[in-house]
């Protein structure tokens, strides 16, 4: 793949890697708290079904994940710990945030050992409100993430210029690159 | 079980609890002068303070008398927060603040107090225990080499109000990551989110069912 | 079962007769095994450190601290109502029932008491959530010892109990459903119907649950002598539950403490089992699971009519004094000591979760085992980390 080495991917190739890119997420599961269940309930059970979109759920280590999904209170004794997950992810990777407490510390927002929000650790892509969010809310979070991922130019992640969006307009959803998204719910 | 009672009109005869209080009697016969005050609030429970040197007696003679079931061992501290209560706004000015100490049931001289509580297996008698921590000493015996499940509440114990227990074989932190300073569960201990930003629920007023003059003022 | 038994015998001994043969032949050297804090086996942020010689466990130490929230302090700076949104989360599966305490404790100081018919729907959600709570540990003990199937049963037939906590609540998760002096509201319609077919379900769920799990060969030689606590050390260390049970102690505070909720008058069978190993703690669940729904299911025959909420101020200010409360958790005893001052605010309240004290038990009892032991000693203990940490 010398075009992409070099940073130089002509769009119809673009969007054709970003379309594989978006239907075969490995995520991996960092359950935490009370929103693990949900997102147990999401990825696990028969009634959500989240591998109909395309994501896989059960990469054995961060290392052969795609995408990271927080779920639950982070703590400032467990930060670290995600730091390094995050770091021992292969590029490119996406993070979604889930539930009130690693969005911005939740109930826990005045406690002593409540980190207030993993976006101080990691940067992360999508935002999932509630305490906890139910289990489509969370699958409404990967669809986000898909059309945003759909959107993503590459050449300008490779040429070390970060994330971009290509400024193809996909229906209203289109995202713009490098700005978390928040679910509505 | 409880009377439904707001209004105190008719004297009714003091409840009787015969079984609790022969239980205390037989506590106190046990324990001698080791006690320094007790309480026995009727078809409720019981409470005793003992002396601090005698605390870890206290552990072995009750577990003779038959409470062998451990329930847990934490502590009070009895300075009333320098943060204002919790319907105070924390981030505001702190003005005068009421700092005397006020003490719970069986009394006590102490700003911290050990409590620990002990049940009878397959009754539902238990015994609430307590002791005076001095300020200059800050520790009592540990009970862990009378009850095994005393280890982790003594370790949690020290790491949130900074009480040592005398004879514990371990006393790591066990919660906080081990940079952390000081012990989040004394009072004088501030909560830093709450100081620098003014909690939006400090007034709570819910409507409940069947109230409805709050209505017209909640959009 | 003989033949498993001698099949077992056989096996351990000539494992015995291997490691002494290694042993001889080569100097083994310790090594230090770390489980988590992120690990799928561990039901959340668990740590376990174990040194291990060759297979065996020589010591180990669980290291909690990962989920700890510091509920205990955020209670001192919240109102009671406020509390009760907050003590949800402590044990994230089985959420109502952890209000029930706190609430029951806060009465007791105010000396007000719910109306009968409030009782009766707290008991009604309070066992729900028992059963929500039970039945995803249920499918989860079988993906940790191997088998993938049984989480699928659970996730599906824990819908329908989740449905009706939110039906009735509002909340499929964290309820905050209760009030001092009663409930928020009454049940919805329809609620009663719905619930007698879904405990059908759940009866269903339990006898699949039986089949494809307690009467499987390998299930069985996994947990069967596996971690076994004998009744005075689970007393001192303050067990309770099931894993209490499990050791032979009849022991129930639904049936054995007098506190105003509807179990005493319900007739349901305490569920012991005199083994105390990995087996019987699983099993002693699975049949609390059941007999829960037939609790349920009396209790919606009975169900009084009246209001849901007793008289109680506006604003709730709790007279000074201390009052304890537990109740028969999913998990095991939760109480709370409540220590008031006068004000809208609790002074201080010291949880006393059950997750803690079962999980103290595990540097006692993980010496000497297996490392795939270890998996179904912690599956079978049964904790939550929110239960643990607080």
């Amino acid at each position: 793949m010398g075009l992409v080495d070099r940073g130089r991917l002509p769009k119809p190739l673009t969007s054709l890697f970003n379309m594989g890119r978006s239907y075969s997420l490995w995520v991996y599961q960092w359950g935490l708290a009370c929103c693990a269940i949900e997102m147990g309930a999401a990825f696990g059970s028969p009634r959500y079904d989240v591998m109909r979109l395309g994501v896989i759920p059960l990469p054995a280590s961060p290392r052969q994940a795609d995408l990271v999904v927080i779920s639950g209170t982070v703590t400032d004794k467990m930060a670290p710990a995600i730091k390094r997950l995050y770091e021992q992810m292969p590029e490119p990777k996406y993070v979604i945030s889930m539930g009130s407490c690693a969005n911005c510390g939740g109930p826990y927002w005045d406690s002593y050992s409540v980190t207030k929000g993993v976006d101080q650790i990691i940067p992360v892509d999508v935002y999932v409100p509630g305490c906890p969010p139910r289990p489509e809310a969370l699958l409404e979070g990967i669809v986000l993430l898909q059309q945003r991922i759909k959107n993503e130019d590459m050449g300008a992640r490779w040429r070390g210029e970060g994330t971009k969006s290509m400024n193809i307009v996909d229906g209203e959803s289109a995202e713009k690159g490098g700005v978390p998204v928040v679910v509505h719910n | 079980m409880f009377p439904l009672s707001s209004t105190t009109d008719t004297p009714t005869e003091a409840p009787r609890d015969t079984v609790r209080e022969a239980e205390l009697a037989r506590i106190l016969e046990a324990l001698g002068a080791g006690v320094v005050d007790s309480l026995l609030k009727p078809n409720d429970d019981m409470w005793i303070r003992v002396t601090a040197e005698t605390w870890r007696v206290t552990a072995e003679k009750l577990k003779a008398l038959g409470y062998t079931y451990f329930g847990y061992v934490s502590a009070i501290d009895w300075l009333p927060s320098p943060f204002g209560k919790s319907e105070d706004d924390a981030s505001g000015p702190s003005g005068e603040r009421d700092s005397t100490i006020k003490q719970g049931y069986a009394g006590g001289d102490t700003r911290f107090q050990v409590i620990a509580r002990l049940v009878q297996p397959f009754t539902t008698i238990g015994i609430n225990i307590k002791v005076d921590v001095a300020d200059e000493v800050m520790a009592v015996d540990s009970w862990s080499s009378v009850f095994a499940g005393a280890n982790w509440h003594e370790r949690e114990a020290h790491e949130m109000f900074g009480i040592g227990f005398n004879g514990h074989p371990d006393l790591r932190n066990m919660y906080l990551p081990t940079d952390f300073e000081g012990h989040p569960m004394r009072k004088d201990f501030p909560l830093l989110a709450r100081i620098v930003k003014p909690w939006p629920g400090i007034v709570d007023v819910e409507p409940l069912p069947g109230d409805d003059e709050e209505e017209g003022e909640a959009s | 079962m003989t033949m498993l038994g001698d099949r077992q015998q056989l096996a351990y001994i000539a494992s015995q007769a291997a490691d002494a043969r290694v042993n001889v032949e080569l100097e083994t050297e310790g090594m230090t095994l770390n489980i988590g804090p992120q690990h799928p086996a561990t039901h959340g942020t668990l740590r376990i450190i174990a040194r291990l010689d060759g297979e065996q466990v020589v010591w180990a130490e669980p290291s909690a601290g990962y989920m700890h929230r510091g509920y205990e302090k955020l209670t001192e700076v919240r109102t009671f109502p406020q509390v009760t949104a907050l003590v949800n989360r402590i044990d994230w599966l089985g959420s109502f029932a952890n209000e029930v305490p706190f609430i029951l404790a806060a009465e007791k100081l105010m000396g007000v008491e719910a109306p009968s018919r409030a009782q009766h729907i707290r008991t009604i959600l309070f066992e729900l959530s028992r059963i929500a709570n039970v039945s995803l540990f249920l499918g989860d003990l079988g993906v940790q010892l191997g088998a993938i199937t049984p989480v699928f049963f659970a996730f599906r037939d824990r819908e329908y109990v989740l449905n009706l906590i939110e039906g009735a609540t509002g909340g499929r998760f964290h309820p905050n459903f209760d009030r001092i002096g009663g409930l928020k509201d009454d049940l919805p319609a329809g609620f009663i119907d719905e619930t007698r077919v879904v405990m059908k379900k759940l009866r269903t769920f339990c006898d699949q649950i039986e089949d494809l799990l307690f009467g499987n060969e390998i299930f069985q030689s996994r947990t069967r002598g596996i971690g076994v606590i004998p009744k005075d050390v689970a007393l001192s260390y303050g067990l309770s539950g099931a894993n209490l049970r499990a050791s032979g102690v009849d022991w129930d505070l639904r049936r054995d403490q007098d506190i105003p909720m509807a179990w005493n008058k319900t007739d349901f069978k305490v569920i012991t089992h005199p083994d105390g190993d990995s087996f019987a703690r699983c099993w002693v669940r699975l049949q609390e699971v059941r007999e829960s729904t037939k609790i349920v299911d009396q209790l919606l025959d009975t169900i009084p009519a009246g209001p849901v909420m007793a008289k109680v101020p506006k604003i709730i200010k709790v007279p000074e004094g201390e009052a304890w409360v537990s109740t028969e958790n999913p998990l095991g005893e939760m109480g709370y000591y409540v220590v008031s001052q006068g004000d809208q605010g609790p002074f201080r309240v010291k949880i006393r979760s059950a997750s803690f004290n079962n999980i103290s038990i595990v540097p006692w009892l993980l010496k000497g085992v297996y490392v795939p032991d270890i998996i179904t000693i912690l599956a079978s203990l049964y904790f939550i980390l929110g239960d643990i940490d607080r």
